[in-house]
């Protein structure tokens, strides 16, 4: 059974878009968290490394990246980040090559 | 020997389930449940996989689960007086 796409605002609140940006912050201080244990001991993960080397931090993104995604459909090629299914509980940083 | 202590903040409801299994793996099966796992590539591999809905720390020692479960407890509002002690701060006792 499939339920029909939600009605939302094309763009985020400034509310919605303070608690997306604690949210991008808490997986930063995840990964930080993991992989400073790690590094302490000696040890590395590739997940890890490849998220330090690729993903930038919620600092250094730009709003644009943080707010809004890549979308092929869009004549803009963007849409509003929460258009993603599950945003909140999703990783969505980068874009792909040339956008 | 550290740990990382891992609580499940969001819940797994309608994620992958490949994501559903490194929680079951981790052993976090309902949301506020924390659990202890050791400092190592495995366990970071899986905190990876699903680190969005996860806060971790790193700590020393283990708790176990009764350990957790007497840290949430409310204090009583009471204490219970021994016998035959004499308590100085009353007066004529």
């Amino acid at each position: 059974m499939l339920t029909p796409p939600r009605k939302s605002p094309w763009r985020l609140s400034s509310g919605q878009k303070y608690r997306h940006r604690q949210r991008l912050r808490r997986v930063d201080r995840t990964v930080d968290v993991v992989y400073k244990a790690l590094a302490k001991r000696g040890m590395t993960a590739a997940a890890v490394e490849r998220w330090k080397s690729e993903m930038p931090t919620e600092a250094e993104m730009k709003p644009r990246d943080k707010y809004t995604m890549f979308d092929p459909k869009q004549r803009s090629y963007r849409k509003g980040v929460h258009k993603l299914p599950k945003w909140t509980r999703m990783s969505q940083r980068v874009n792909p090559p040339g956008f | 020997m550290s740990w990382f202590k891992i609580t499940l903040i969001r819940s797994g409801i309608g994620m992958t389930e490949r994501q559903n299994n490194v929680l079951k793996a981790l052993g976090l099966r309902h949301r506020m449940k924390t659990v202890y796992h050791p400092v190592s590539p495995d366990t970071a591999g899986m905190i990876m996989k699903v680190k969005e809905l996860l806060t971790v720390s790193e700590v020393d020692k283990p708790l176990t689960q009764a350990e957790i479960h007497a840290k949430r407890q409310p204090p009583k509002g009471y204490y219970v007086e021994k016998q035959g002690v004499v308590r100085e701060d009353i007066e004529g006792s």
